[in-house]
């Protein structure tokens, strides 16, 4: 089955800082992602603040053009952006941000907001807007009476909804959704969630969802990547990446998340500092944090490649083999 | 005696009343989460307690530091409390420490304000609490400005500040959810080692329920102003019974359970402005009864263990034996 969305090692770096001479320093916020999305699946990526989650849900739209590598739509290259190709294509790719406030205009009221794209791409107008917006706010869990509010008015979670909403008015088919209940409440988070669970279910959507929040990727994700400094360092199942991590980091980062009614128990703390994607360490991004890192790891980057069957980007994964099979 | 003790602690800001008395005892060198979403009260609780809100609030009620009252008390009384021997850390480290003052200077502010170190005394003792708070090589640090340390360690500063006055309890106010899950994971071991080492007693303000139950020996839940359950942590989580801590624990996915849907609690929290009459709660609740609308239940301790506020609890047990018991009771 060809994936309906395809990145091919995406790479995105930033200028920092000005130089009077020669060229200005450079960071790597993705550095080298190949990636791709199945249709009908909700596709996790996962990873601290600074490791290029955002940036890379940015690429996959076309929101950014990546410095190398390119993003493929159901087999075809992305159309150069600002093209008619392109706006025609962004109307079945949509964005969801963290912030719901945010992303909201404040004096307009949530219908007008609901009904703006729909009147951008010339799809309807009037009446027949109307009665899509009303739809659009059923399907989202909104009542009619809010029609006519104003963003303010709204709680976080009815907010969120409005965005939601709003990203669902041009049947898109397929949906980044960026820490999307990051700043709700628990018992908000859960409605959100399960809405987007309705949504890929009964209406086959394709979602990359990117959260540090692991336990909603479990949850919602029928894949997951994990990301480190720019690259994928771990790639499977959700059930299996989160039930049996493999990679050095993910193993940290799933014994990181305390559970209800367990203490401080068996947790791998990491030492050492959150990654500085512009002091991107030689070899292995993870070395200088990493328990089991020795000397050639600090010489060389793991490819993300199979080892016992799963995907991972780590030199260790290799030397396991023999030390199992013996 | 309780060490702190807090009764009946109301607060309203502008006639629309935030806290619905408050009553909660925290013992010398306990750890006491405060669980609850956003709004309900848990922040205002201490900022209320320790005189840090705006001068609009209007405040009623006792807090008491070994049975001096700090409600009301004058402003100089409340400095010698603040810092020295409650003392508070909260959610965004990077928007609490000056920007512009170098970290040293600004830890060394504090141990000249409560212990009256100065000079060489001063800084020594600064770079010895940078150290305690896992700050590597702090001798060179001492002098570098908050931009150039990560969120992490900032928060590990702002500890380190909050450490200065040798407080006898640390009021933790998120102090992980703006962190990345390895940090946080860091900083929750930090606060849980300092902790043992220094017996100062902490209150952990979270939303975050694994998180208070890692650090903390028992926890409060509140909702829309008020306690509606406290107990021990490992009671608390094996056997909820207001259906709002029930509802809480259900919300939360895991990460060693198959993908279920998850259960949230329908509808929102409620407006201050308009508080239902009966139980805060009531509107959401699956318990709730024609009298659960009219009546408020009050915090009363179960026979068990624990407190409880709710006409209709959950006995969702998850041992036989805890099951046996509450049909004795």
């Amino acid at each position: 089955m060809t994936p309906i969305l395809e990145a091919r090692g995406l790479v995105q770096q930033y200028a920092t800082g000005r130089s009077l001479f020669g060229k200005p320093p450079s960071m790597r916020a993705v550095d080298g992602v190949d990636l791709a999305v199945r249709e009908g699946e909700i596709l996790g990526i996962v990873g601290e603040s600074g490791s290029g989650k955002s940036t890379l849900g940015r690429m996959l739209l076309g929101l950014e053009t990546p410095f190398a590598g390119e993003v493929r739509w159901r087999g075809q290259p992305m159309p150069a952006p600002r093209t008619d190709m392109w706006r025609r294509l962004r109307a079945q790719m949509q964005l969801i941000f963290q912030d719901p406030l945010a992303a909201l205009d404040r004096r307009m009221t949530i219908a007008a907001q609901i009904a703006e794209p729909l009147e951008i791409h010339g799809l309807m107008k009037g009446a027949e807007a109307a009665e899509r917006v009303a739809e659009l706010m059923a399907r989202v869990g909104l009542r009619p009476d809010q029609a006519d509010r104003y963003p303010h008015e709204l709680s976080g979670g009815q907010r969120q909804r409005v965005v939601i909403s709003r990203a669902l008015a041009m049947r898109p088919k397929f949906l980044v959704c960026d820490e999307p209940v990051s700043a709700l409440d628990v018992s908000i988070q859960a409605q959100v969630v399960n809405l987007l669970r309705d949504l890929q279910e009964q209406e086959g959507l394709t979602m990359v969802f990117i959260s540090h929040d692991l336990k909603v990727v479990h949850n919602i994700c029928n894949r997951v990547a994990v990301m480190y400094l720019g690259r994928v360092v771990e790639e499977g199942p959700s059930g299996e990446v989160f039930g049996d991590p493999r990679h050095p980091y993910t193993r940290a980062l799933v014994s990181s998340i305390p559970k209800a009614g367990r203490g401080l128990t068996d947790r791998i703390i990491l030492q050492g500092e959150p990654p500085n994607p512009a002091m991107r360490p030689p070899g292995c991004a993870f070395h200088p944090r990493c328990a089991i890192a020795d000397a050639a790891c600090a010489g060389e980057i793991p490819e993300l490649s199979g080892h016992r069957g799963r995907l991972t980007a780590c030199l260790k994964q290799r030397a396991i083999i023999p030390a199992t099979a013996a | 005696m309780a060490f702190v003790s807090i009764r009946d602690l109301k607060v309203s800001f502008d006639g629309v009343q935030v806290l619905h008395g408050i009553g909660l005892d925290i013992g010398r060198g306990e750890a006491v989460g405060l669980v609850g979403e956003s709004g309900c009260g848990k922040s205002v609780t201490w900022l209320a307690a320790l005189s840090l809100l705006p001068a609009k609030a209007r405040i009623s009620g006792s807090v008491r530091i070994d049975g001096q009252e700090l409600i009301g008390a004058p402003g100089p009384e409340i400095e010698k409390v603040r810092g020295a021997r409650i003392a508070m850390i909260f959610q965004d480290p990077s928007s609490s420490l000056n920007p512009v003052q170098r970290v040293g200077k600004q830890i060394m502010e504090s141990l000249r304000l409560h212990r009256g170190l100065k000079g060489a005394m001063a800084r020594t003792e600064a770079i010895r609490l940078m150290n305690m708070v896992g700050i590597p090589s702090a001798e060179t640090r001492v002098d570098l400005y908050p931009h150039e340390f990560s969120g992490g360690q900032c928060q590990r500063i702002m500890i380190a500040m909050a450490l200065a006055g040798q407080p006898d309890l640390l009021i933790a106010d998120e102090p992980t959810t703006a962190l990345d899950a390895t940090i946080q994971a860091q900083i929750l071991d930090l606060l849980s080692t300092i902790r043992r080492e220094t017996g100062m007693a902490m209150v952990f303000i979270s939303h975050d329920l694994g998180a208070v139950s890692a650090v903390c020996d028992r926890a409060a839940v509140m909702y829309a102003g008020k306690i509606v359950e406290s107990n021990e942590i490992t009671a608390l989580f094996a056997a909820p019974r207001h259906p709002y801590t029930v509802g809480l624990l259900d919300a939360i996915p895991e990460l060693d359970v198959t993908r279920a849907r998850l259960q949230p609690i329908k509808g929102t929290v409620p407006d201050p402005k308009y508080l239902p009459t009966g139980c805060a709660f009531a509107p959401r609740c699956t318990h709730a009864t024609d009298f659960c609308t009219t009546d408020q239940p009050e915090l009363k301790r179960q026979p068990d263990s624990g407190l409880l506020a709710c006409f209709h609890p959950a006995g969702r047990y998850k041992t036989e034996t805890l099951t046996r018991r509450e049909e004795l009771v």
